[in-house]
């Protein structure tokens, strides 16, 4: 039986930017720093090093799997995907933070949504 | 990415764990291909991406080898909290108890520190932050300055489309009264739209307004932050107020704006800017204004500075054919836009580049040093560390251990290094000339502390890299057992002579560069300047014209302050001149001298020209050739004759028959002056610069309104500087409202031009000071550790009837093994690094075979003296003691 996703919980928010960008499809490493860099929310570069540590740790607690690289792809590049699990426990995650989000409004610290 | 960077980037890969790399360095790689793209040439951004990239690597390569791999976020108050804590009291303790040790770690950082942040604070404001203005890359400055008028910069603007505005700068002095004793002010003339070019706004009141620039109207001035607190005492309703400001064709100015405290002038001196006035709309060729000295422009969105010099090219091409005597075929060739940031290093940029490189090298040695220094720390530790290791400390709690002491000594250095720095900057700031590029801007603060902070992280990481995986993996067994004489010692021993080759061979290359800056400021001061500079006080009176509205009135009072002072007591003799030698100012003219025939396109030579009066040969003790020199008879009323050097007299008579020929200023047809003596060349601007053909008319001739004098007065004897008071009183009897600027001994003047090179020369030999005693140190403490480690052998082989002084050859040959091999390989270096100097050098080659004699063989000398000891008492050992103790 696979763990609970609230034993992954909080992520680190490097994790759960990883995450969130394989929610899309498998992809990279270097390919993951460039989308995670180019989201709208990002705070600019990442140090791509640290990141690829994160991602196999995930891999690791089984967030993450190994999948087929596209045909026409470099063979050195190692895609990874979202597992069940790592589906799950994004889902927790951003569950979560939608919680904290609004409590922080109730406590008038941000305004309504426009 | 270039093989180089790849080559760079997998060096730097190597410490990572070999799984980790084989994993993810394709990725890595990819990564940093991208950022070096997108940070282009700029060798800053393309610094920062390495940079970011080593610390990224190496904080990595740390958690992997040492670091807690628990990803779950920690609880609050987690044990390994309480061993941080308890383990960093401990380091400090142990450190106290070694207190040679620390002083010394902690001293060599701090050293290295103070030098790299000092230096970084000089070189950051020229080289590397952008000129304090919006869109910085767009603003470009047309060279070569001067030989332009306010009509001429007009016309570069209509002209070129890659120009969207052009700004004329021109340098001007003029006069306060009415605050107690008169003030000269540095001021600059500006075309009305200067400070939109620039994208700054007066923070009170407004700029220029076009119509301003015409001469009824420009009564009008915007005045720096600084003169507005200081002079005006910071009035809130300073704008619309009327000063007494006399000058550029008005007495009175009102004041229209000021601009905000970190505004920076192009040129740093100025206090004022007033319009660059003139009649609107006369062609370039009748406008006056011949005074404009420096073109700023803001590219167009689109154009690149190649565009805009091919353009600034033809468009002079243009003038030059409407004017030939403006410029030459050559000076068009010549011409080039360049970037204000280039500008603004002028030619001071590569020898700063040459120092920050230096200070690179001194960084390097001091993480050479420092990592001797903890690796024999290590050594004197191996029993205990091994012995916490066999009671059950964990190799990452050992390797904590280690590194929290190192983090110790790296924050007191690092602190007690930035101290030093500021103390350092004070120092250098007095040293350098005021007009060194940016030196007024030089400060530590945040971009220079971050730095400080990067350098002493990265110092320390490198240098205690390998003693901390020394000590984590450190062989209990043995090492309890008392040994220590195995492979791993070996290692050590081989790994400590590496670094001693390579702290030669960087010492070696920062004195090499040192010594070449000595010796072409010995060649500097050995070049006569072709006058008598001992005992000569200059100054500049500046009457305001208003006082003085005619030329005769201005002569008078010249010649009053000259006859004043030549009769005041102790003085010998007294004269002027108008542009002073040693001071950077320039006046030259199209001129025909008689028999010279000038072709169709050929350009008419422009000479310089100077206006005397009559005691100034005199009073500086140049010589006279040929004829006589300028005499009181030589006014209004008589001749016009003139005077010229020895270079102009051979350029155009070379068969020695100047003295009585003519020359023409600015047409064959105008009235001539006859050349009545010759006098020997002077070196008018620097003593690099050969001297050039030069013409002295006399002052009461050619002297005009609005031409302040430089008076020379020689003394007799004792320091001239003594006499300034009596000088001043002298000058202000004549007229009380006249401000005095620039009062100094002209052997002073003469100085300025030398003393950008002594500021680099001082910096040089300061690093050089340095890198010498730190190599020295670690050339003393190898020896010392390797004679300590060979003590049984050497007891051994007196016992068996070797010499002591076959032992001593023996410990001095295996210390200076590795010296040898870092001279070798440090003059390599150093034939390479001089390159960076050429710009800066004068009177020697770059390979100057002096220096590159001596410079190894002070080092080999500094080498020797510091291995000696140690192997001398090497020497001493008393066999039956180290037979008996092992």
């Amino acid at each position: 039986m696979s763990p609970a996703p609230s034993q992954f919980l909080p992520l680190h928010p490097l994790e759960f930017r990883i995450l969130m960008t394989l929610n899309v499809g498998a992809s990279y490493g270097a390919s993951i720093v460039r989308q995670i860099e180019a989201q709208e929310s990002s705070v600019g570069r990442l140090y791509p090093a640290n990141l690829f540590r994160r991602i196999r740790d995930l891999t690791e607690r089984g967030l993450l799997a190994e999948t087929d690289r596209p045909e026409d792809a470099d063979t050195r590049r190692t895609y990874v995907r979202l597992t069940d699990l790592g589906q799950d426990v994004l889902q927790a995650e951003a569950r979560r933070l939608e919680a904290l989000v609004r409590d922080a409004r109730a406590h008038d610290l941000i305004g309504d949504a426009k | 990415m270039s093989p180089r960077a790849t080559r760079g980037y997998r060096a730097l890969a190597r410490i990572l764990p070999a799984e980790f790399r084989e994993r993810w360095s394709a990725d890595l790689e990819e990564v940093l291909a991208d950022r070096l793209r997108t940070a282009g040439t700029s060798r800053w951004r393309r610094a920062r991406v390495w940079l970011s990239l080593a610390c990224d690597i190496a904080l990595l390569a740390w958690r992997e080898r040492f670091g807690n791999n628990d990803t779950t976020p920690a609880p609050e108050s987690h044990p390994s909290m309480q061993y941080l804590l308890q383990d960093l009291r401990y380091a400090a303790r142990t450190l106290r108890h070694a207190p040679t040790f620390s002083a010394i770690a902690i001293g060599t950082l701090a050293v290295g520190i103070a030098a790299a942040t000092a230096t970084y604070s000089v070189v950051y404001p020229v080289l590397i932050q952008a000129p304090p203005y919006p869109d910085p890359d767009r603003l470009v400055v047309v060279w070569p300055a001067g030989n332009a008028n306010r009509s001429m910069v007009a016309l570069a603007e209509e002209d070129m489309s890659s120009l969207e505005r052009v700004t004329g700068l021109s340098n001007w002095t003029l006069t306060l009264t009415g605050a107690g004793e008169p003030i000269e002010l540095t001021a600059t003339l500006v075309s009305p739209h200067h400070f939109e070019v620039l994208g700054v706004a007066p923070m009170r009141g407004r700029s220029f307004a076009p119509e301003e620039e015409a001469p009824a109207n420009s009564g009008v001035v915007v005045v720096s932050f600084d003169f507005w607190m200081n002079v005006l005492g910071g009035d809130p309703e300073i704008v619309g107020k009327v000063i007494n400001l006399a000058g550029a064709g008005h007495e009175r100015r009102e004041i229209i704006g000021v601009m905000p405290r970190h505004f920076e002038p192009y040129d740093p001196k100025t206090r004022v800017w007033v319009p660059l006035a003139g009649d609107p709309g006369l062609p370039f060729e009748e406008d006056p204004t011949w005074y404009v000295n420096t073109r700023i422009a803001r590219l167009s969105s689109d154009a690149t500075l190649s565009q805009a010099t091919a353009e600034v090219r033809t468009h002079l091409a243009g003038i030059q054919r409407r004017a030939p005597q403006i410029y030459a075929a050559e000076d068009v060739a010549d011409a080039t836009v360049v970037a204000l940031a280039t500008d603004r290093a002028g030619s001071v940029g590569s020898a700063l580049w040459a120092a920050f490189g230096a200070v690179s090298l001194v960084l390097m040695i001091v993480c050479a040093n420092l990592a001797n220094l903890f690796l024999s720390r290590g050594d004197g530790r191996q029993r205990e560390l091994a012995l916490r290791a066999a009671i059950g400390a964990s190799r990452q709690r050992i390797g904590r251990l280690v590194l929290l002491e190192t983090a110790i000594v790296g924050a007191a250095g690092g602190i007690a290094g930035v101290l030093a720095a500021h103390a350092l900057v004070d120092l250098l700031v007095r040293l350098a000339p005021d007009d060194f590029p940016g030196i007024s801007y030089v400060t530590v603060d945040g971009p220079v502390l971050g730095v400080a902070l990067v350098a002493t992280l990265l110092t320390t990481l490198v240098a205690s890299l390998y003693p901390i995986q020394r000590a984590a993996r450190a062989n209990g067994t043995a090492a309890i057992a008392g040994g220590g004489r195995g492979a791993a010692a070996a290692n050590r021993a081989g790994f400590g002579a590496a670094l001693i080759g390579v702290q030669i061979a960087l010492a070696l290359i920062v004195t090499a560069g040192s010594g070449l800056m000595l010796r072409s400021l010995d060649a500097l001061l050995a070049i006569d300047p072709g006058l008598d500079s001992n005992g000569v006080l200059a100054f500049r009176p500046n009457p305001p014209e208003g006082g003085y509205p005619d030329n005769d009135a201005f002569k008078r009072y010249y010649a009053d302050v000259v006859e004043r002072v030549r009769t005041l007591p102790g003085v010998e003799s007294a004269g002027a001149i108008h542009l002073l030698p040693g001071t950077f100012g320039n006046w030259s003219f199209p001129t025909y001298p008689e028999g010279l025939e000038i072709q169709d396109g050929q350009a008419v030579p422009s000479i310089n020209y100077r206006a005397v009066r009559p005691g100034y040969f005199r009073s500086v003790r140049i010589p006279l050739l040929v004829g006589r020199i300028l005499q009181e008879a030589d006014n209004a009323d008589g001749e016009m004759v003139v005077v010229v050097n020895d270079s102009l007299a051979r350029r155009f008579w070379p068969g020695g028959d100047a003295v009585g020929k003519n020359i023409h200023l600015f047409s064959p047809t105008s009235d001539p002056a006859r050349i009545v003596g010759i006098v020997a060349d002077v070196r008018q601007h620097s003593r690099s610069v050969e001297p050039l053909p030069e013409m002295y008319f006399s002052h009461d001739q050619v002297g005009r309104s609005g031409m302040a004098m430089w008076i020379t007065a020689r003394f007799e004897s004792g320091d001239p500087l003594d006499r300034v008071d009596d000088v001043q009183q002298a000058v202000w009897r004549i007229d009380a409202d006249v401000p005095i600027a620039g009062m100094q001994s002209l052997g002073n003047a003469l100085e300025e031009s030398t003393r950008s090179t002594r500021f680099l020369t001082t910096l040089l030999s300061g690093f050089a000071a340095i890198a010498l005693c730190l190599g020295a140190v670690g050339v003393y403490g190898v020896t010392a550790y390797a004679t300590g480690r060979r003590r049984a052998e050497f007891g051994v082989r007196l016992a068996l009837g070797a010499s002591r002084r076959g032992i001593l050859g023996s410990a001095m040959r295996r210390s200076l093994a590795p010296v040898s091999i870092g001279i070798v390989a440090g003059l390599a270096g150093a034939r390479l690094s001089t390159q960076l100097l050429r710009d800066a050098i004068y009177g020697v080659p770059v390979d100057d075979p002096v220096t590159m004699l001596s410079a190894p063989a002070v080092l080999a000398l500094v080498a020797i003296a510091a291995a000696a000891f140690p192997a001398w008492r090497a020497s001493r050992v008393d066999p039956v003691e180290v037979l008996n103790g092992d």
